[in-house]
């Protein structure tokens, strides 16, 4: 049954850290599915992602932040998905009438926003201190970025540089 | 956007609902097996396949070469030509694996995850150049093989005459990289632009905050 030592299967640790903290998975949901079916894979990815996270995890790093990394990471690539698919319909379809009218008027008091916008608004609802945004986003601010660009570039031979380190 | 009525909206949702019901241990096993990682952003099976076929060659191709080197053959320098191609192929795509490390991809934070999904595309499609190299040394040696069956004059000829070789190899090869140019190359580039925008995307408006 749920033999924790089963290959490919999550530890009993992993399962229960999951299992207390798969609301702020429903969380991102609410922002980045328009539909029941988006919902339920965007759903099932991100569990997965994040359990394949946590099990191949290095020392220092925390579960809780590694859950909301692979809940950024997968969202995103659903957004690329959707951009690229042939389908782009927009409009929200859930299941139950409640959800679907939470989520007509969470929507429109949000209105248009961006998916950065939607990314800051998620990790303001899940209390994640804005010192840290960077430790989950890699968003470099600006003020860092500049003193990055003033520093002098050590590369020779930049052509062949770009092509020899992949980054 | 008034942040206050905002978090109104976001604390209205049901506290349950189809959508949102609690998960279950046997959903979450179900769950915690997936790859979440799925299409072209998951290279790991194409690339191990190419490392294995590509090895495979590689060893069948060391023992021609040295059969030729005995037999002061027509094909040495082919088959020398064709090894080299044929290791970097493999270092190539090893080098790729590794970079890519798909077992802790996920939890790299959003800009270097998508950084990182762009230079893996970027690489696979850089990697059909070689596939094209390989396919005119391969399809030339077919080429040859059918040819000694249909019009053994003609083989011979050609055989002899490495010039020619030379010259079907870089038409083939050429032939082979605009066929994956119309074929498989465009389904790859356009994940990539639509990843390399999103990243830019972001992280514009990152700097504008």
């Amino acid at each position: 049954m749920n033999n924790p030592k089963k290959k490919g299967g999550a530890s009993e640790i992993v399962r229960s850290h999951l299992k207390h903290q798969h609301k702020k998975v429903y969380s991102i949901c609410r922002l980045f599915a328009n539909t029941y079916k988006e919902h339920q894979r965007l759903f099932a990815d991100i569990i997965a992602a994040a359990s394949q996270s946590i099990q191949h995890k290095k020392a220092g790093e925390e579960k809780h932040t590694l859950l909301l990394r692979a809940c950024l990471n997968m969202t995103a690539l659903h957004a690329i998905s959707r951009r690229v698919g042939p389908d782009t319909d927009r409009t929200i379809q859930f299941k139950s009438p409640d959800y679907q009218r939470s989520m007509l008027k969470f929507r429109d008091s949000v209105g248009e926003i961006s998916d950065y916008e939607k990314i800051l608004l998620f990790l303001e609802f899940e209390k994640v201190a804005p010192a840290d945004i960077a430790e989950l986003t890699g968003f470099i601010p600006a003020r860092k970025q500049a003193s990055v660009k003033e520093q002098p570039k050590k590369s020779f031979i930049p052509y062949l540089k770009e092509k020899l380190i992949w980054n | 956007m008034e942040l206050k009525k905002v978090q109104q909206d976001w604390n209205s949702f049901p506290e349950l609902s189809m959508e949102e019901r609690p998960v279950l241990s046997p959903d979450l096993e179900k769950m915690v097996v997936n790859n979440p990682l799925t299409g072209a952003f998951y290279l790991k099976p194409q690339i191990l396949g190419r490392i294995l076929i590509a090895g495979i060659l590689w060893f069948l191709n060391i023992y021609q070469w040295r059969a030729e080197y005995k037999t002061n053959g027509n094909d040495l320098y082919q088959q020398g030509a064709l090894f080299f191609v044929l290791t970097y192929f493999i270092y190539f795509h090893i080098r790729l694996l590794l970079f890519a490390n798909y077992p802790s991809l996920l939890s790299l934070k959003l800009v270097p995850f998508l950084s990182k999904i762009e230079t893996v595309l970027d690489k696979y499609i850089l990697s059909f150049g070689v596939v094209s190299v390989l396919a005119g040394f391969y399809l030339l040696a077919l080429f040859e093989k059918a040819l000694s069956w249909l019009n053994s004059g003609a083989y011979t000829r050609i055989s002899e005459n490495g010039f020619y070789k030379w010259l079907i190899v870089i038409f083939l090869s050429i032939s082979f990289y605009i066929l994956f140019l119309q074929s498989v190359i465009p389904k790859y580039k356009k994940l990539l632009t639509a990843v390399k925008m999103y990243r830019e995307e972001i992280g514009a408006k990152s700097q504008k905050k």
